[in-house]
């Protein structure tokens, strides 16, 4: 019996891991754990495996590696690196899927076609690595229909291959045709506002407060810095907005039906300065935040995305989480140095309040 | 040539003419002079808007007189807070200005740091027995001050009963001046012990607010306040017992009509007397009166504010609404289950939060400490500001009735226009006159064209916009009271620089401290006094130099709160939160700059205040 590579995300949790990669099976917890999680599937890294090992991919990679020979610290080299790049993504995004893998992906998509009431369902395909590489493989947005939700898995598994993850495993000395990732399909959510949060405060490692930045459209917008989104800090105990800035956000990363492209639509000026989210929603992202955060046990990175037609609070979709990766980290030390109430008070007596003018 | 990092000296201040002789109201003492010129101008000195945010009364005065006095030596020669200094006061223009003196030398600080510890050691480990002890003696202070025998009138002879068996020796003419002065010692010394652990409890809240925020670097300062409030304070009291009379009344259906009444409080009362129910129920009110209805309608410091027991609308206005709220089947009163429990959850889930075990020991011992001693800052502030004020209004009128009454002032209140050493020359003038017999006069005249130049003087005051400070704004502010008590921090002198460069017509966005969250829109109410609470209506905002605990009920109706000074835990505050109304707090400029009926937007998150259209 050949080992399973495809799950539906409630099949999956934390301890899948090294078998779905961590987005998967932080997704699947979360669906476990009675989030609201956009609905899909995973493909394991055994789905990548099987698919290099039993096409040509595998072969034409390493006979055209054969040939390549570069420095990956030479910042010189970095063009070749990236002509590489492009032949080894057309190469394996030439590849036929194994007519059986491909009718399974085609039969788990039409499941969750059949499940929402609806056909072709727009879904993202996102690589989900073993080990967190945030940003380094690619992902793919407002996919829809059978044949292009195959054709995407092979995209994303072919982003193993893009010029930063050729590199990276070439410093590493890694091998460099060869880097088994799983993949998620999603339900997109039709965003009117996305972003990320933390459950601690990032500036100041304060775990009393969570803190949300969000932009209109998709939450790659937010993710990858090409806009100044909005920020709030609110704090967990008093669910109390104790900060709200308010940006120009420019422009909103949305779905263009005409090109079928996700793009970058600058907002009209009335909007640009409008706040992306509802402060109801603001607490109802601070509430699943600290729920998230107590799930997992130490401080989170999450992000979220909110529907355009759903009705609050259903709208709300958590699509990543993951531990946040500073303040979580640091030592647990002493703040007020063992001193007693008394000292304490000693202590303001014979300190003068300074503030800067 | 205006300089935007400073306010003008209070030498450089010009007065408008009207204010011209306002300096003689005052003792010289109280005045920027000359003489102390060098030592004014090192400090950056602010209008009290807390304690003086009126023009101030001469005989008004002496409050602030007494608390310059007390606050001070508590700091600085009792219990001894090491770099701390005093905090000083003058007039100019009738407004008065304080500022907090500058450190003691090193070596004083280290002599001070000894006796701190020993002496303020003690009253912590002995708070609750010392508490008890204080309102023992202060209720006894108070019922001195009640009972203080001032004569009613001068009798054209001395009664029988003052010569036979043996004569007294002295008559009304000595009792009278003899009164005055023991009602000055006793208001001199009701507000020695209102500091008596004032100091203590601030000090405790600052101590607490640090420890929090070095844990929790972003906790506001609403939450703090929120975990160090108690419930069941003093202060709150009145408003409880209007709520159980007002229950009393809904149980009684004549009694409640009475109540729902649009008329005057005293023919209200009127109305209840004749009828069986309503006998009872003034019972149960007069029952009650002294100490709880003996609250300020205002701060407490001003004369002219009145309290429950000579204002009786305001309390009848409350309970009306209260009635009427009861018949509804709505719930009126504050639950203090409600409040203690929702404290409790937001300590213990900090306490959770914290990450190691000793800091959550020292957390739970800082916290400890704070809630020992804070609750003195909210039980004082009724005994003394409200039960006592009140007391006092009360005997210094009976001084004004007997003045009037022998054409010496024309109206009773008119007193308070003559400051507390010029009091006794009026009672001399009187007593005199009695004394050398039949048709020798005063000089009542003379007295009364002063009371009616004075009055005009303080009217042209109230319409002078006063600077909101004077000299040059310190680097940092070192003073903890002056924070925590004046909401007087860098930031909002600043703020008020940027007011006092602009006029105030082109402001139209104030900022002060975020003090209860949420957000609302609606017009304001400009209230600089209580009684002006009778013109709101319900669902405007209100916006008023301060709050004070007596206004309590006016939460009820308000759609959010907006003041010039004030800190984060004042009862306001407090009030506030608990009625869940945004609220932002020491704005320094929203009564000048918002007028009643302009639409304003309050958000209690940020601390911003938007006038977004103007009348």
């Amino acid at each position: 019996m050949a080992e399973k590579w495809i799950y539906w995300l409630k099949e999956v949790g934390q301890e899948d891991n090294n078998v779905v990669g961590k987005k998967c099976a932080n997704l699947g917890e979360l669906t476990k754990a009675g989030f609201h999680v956009p609905p899909g599937f995973a493909l394991g890294v055994e789905a990548y495996s099987r698919f290099m090992k039993e096409t040509e991919a595998t072969d034409l990679l390493l006979k055209f590696l054969d040939t390549f020979h570069a420095d990956p610290n030479n910042v010189a080299d970095t063009l070749r690196y990236e002509e590489a790049s492009n032949t080894m993504r057309a190469l394996v995004e030439s590849v036929k899927m194994p007519p059986d893998m491909e009718k399974k992906i085609k039969e788990y998509y039409a499941e969750m076609c059949r499940i929402a009431g609806c056909e072709n369902i727009y879904v993202a395909t996102r690589s989900a690595g073993p080990t967190s590489h945030p940003g380094q493989y690619e992902t793919y947005l407002n996919v829809s229909g059978a044949d292009d939700v195959a054709l995407n898995v092979i995209r994303v598994w072919s982003s193993t291959f893009n010029t930063r993850s050729v590199i990276a495993r070439a410093r590493l000395n890694l091998p460099l045709h060869y880097d088994p990732i799983g993949v998620a399909v999603l339900t997109m959510v039709d965003a009117k506002a996305a972003g990320v949060m933390f459950t601690v405060n990032p500036v100041n490692g304060d775990e009393s407060k969570v803190a949300i930045e969000g932009s209109f459209g998709y939450g790659e917008a937010v993710v990858s810095g090409n806009v100044t989104p909005d920020r709030y800090l609110v704090d967990k105990i008093t669910l109390e907005i104790d900060e709200k800035v308010i940006s120009d956000k420019g422009s909103e990363f949305i779905y263009n039906p005409e090109t079928k492209e996700m793009e970058y639509t600058e907002l009209p000026p009335d909007q640009r300065k409008r706040q992306c989210l509802e402060d109801k929603e603001v607490l109802e992202l601070t509430r699943l935040a600290k729920k998230v955060e107590a799930h997992f046990g130490c401080p989170q990175d999450v992000e979220w995305s909110i529907s355009r037609s759903l009705p609050f609070p259903e709208s709300i979709f958590l699509v990543q989480a993951r531990p946040e990766s500073v303040w979580g980290k640091k030592k647990k030390e002493s703040v007020l140095g063992k001193k007693s109430g008394m000292e304490l008070l000693f202590e303001r007596a014979t300190t003068p309040i300074k503030l800067k003018m | 040539m205006a300089d935007a990092k400073k306010f003008p000296y209070a030498s450089e201040v010009v007065l408008p003419p009207e204010l011209e002789g306002w300096e003689e109201m005052y003792p010289p003492q109280r005045l920027f002079s000359k003489d102390r010129e060098a030592w004014e101008n090192k400090h950056f000195w602010y209008q009290d808007k807390i304690h003086a945010p009126e023009p101030m009364y001469p005989l008004d005065d002496i409050f602030q007189e007494a608390w310059q006095i007390s606050l001070s030596q508590f700091t600085t020669r009792v219990f001894c807070i090491p770099p701390a200094q005093g905090v000083a006061q003058r007039m100019l223009g009738c407004y008065m200005y304080i500022t907090a003196v500058e450190p003691p030398p090193p070596e004083v600080i280290g002599e001070k740091a000894e006796r701190f510890q020993k002496r303020v050691f003690y009253v912590f480990e002995n708070y609750d027995a010392l508490w008890d002890k204080w309102l023992t003696k202060f209720q006894a202070l108070g019922r001195e001050m009640e009972s203080l025998k001032i004569p009613k009138e001068f009798d054209k002879y001395v009664p029988d009963s003052e010569i036979f068996p043996a004569p007294r020796g002295y008559t009304q003419a000595y009792e009278i001046i003899e009164a005055f002065n023991t009602i000055i010692s006793q208001i001199f010394k009701a507000w020695q012990y209102h500091f008596e652990y004032l100091n203590l409890a601030y000090l405790g809240y600052l101590m607490f607010v640090d420890t929090a925020r070095k844990l929790f670097p972003g906790i506001k300062e609403s939450t703090i306040g929120k975990m160090v409030a108690g419930a069941e304070v003093s202060m709150f009291r009145p408003e409880e017992e209007l709520c159980r009379l007002s229950r009393l009344a809904a149980g009684q259906p004549p009694v409640a009509e009475i109540l729902k009444k649009n008329i005057p409080a005293d023919k209200k009362m009127e109305e209840l007397r004749s009828i069986d129910a309503g006998r009872v129920w003034i019972g149960e009110l007069e029952r009650i009166k002294n100490p709880w209805f003996f609250v300020s309608c205002g701060s407490g410091w001003y004369h002219f504010e009145g309290s429950w027991t000579n204002k009786m609308d305001v309390p009848f206005s409350y309970m009306q609404s209260y009635v009427q709220r009861l018949e509804k089947g709505e719930k009126i009163e504050r639950s203090l289950t409600a409040i203690s429990e929702e404290r409790d959850r937001i300590v213990s889930e900090y306490k959770a939060l914290i990450k190691t075990d000793d800091d959550r020991k020292s957390f739970e011992d800082a916290y400890k400490v704070v809630r020992t001693i804070y609750r003195y800052a909210e039980d004082h502030l009724f005994w003394v500001e409200h039960w006592l004020h009140t007391i006092w209004f009360e005997k210094i009128r009976e001084f004004g009735d007997v003045l009037v009454k022998n054409n010496v002032l024309k109206k009773t209140d008119d007193i308070f226009l003559f400051n507390r050493f010029e009091v006794p020359m009026l009672l001399e003038d009187l007593a005199t006159a009695w004394a050398l017999g039949e048709g020798a006069p005063t000089r009542g005249k003379f007295w009364m064209e002063k009371a009616a130049k004075r009055e005009k003087i303080l009217d042209a005051a109230r319409k002078w916009m006063a600077a909101p400070g004077l000299g040059v704004p310190p680097e940092e502010v070192s003073e903890p009271f002056t924070v925590m008590l004046w909401g007087v921090t860098t930031d909002k002198v600043a703020e008020w620089l940027k007011g006092s460069e602009t006029a105030s017509k082109d402001v139209n966005e104030i900022k002060g401290f975020a003090s209860s969250a949420g957000v609302a829109e609606g017009p304001a109410r400009v209230l600089k006094l209580l009684e002006d609470v009778v013109k709101l209506e319900a669902g405007e905002i209100m916006v008023a130099p301060c709050t004070n605990p007596s206004w309590a009920p006016v939460f009820t109706k308000i759609k959010a709160a907006v003041t010039d000074i004030g800190g984060l835990t004042s009862h306001a505050a407090i009030v506030s939160r608990e009625y869940g109304l945004p609220s932002v707090t020491g704005t320094g400029i929203a009564t000048s700059v918002i007028k009643t009926g302009d639409i304003i937007k309050v958000d209690g998150s940020t601390g911003v205040v938007t006038i977004v259209k103007r009348v």
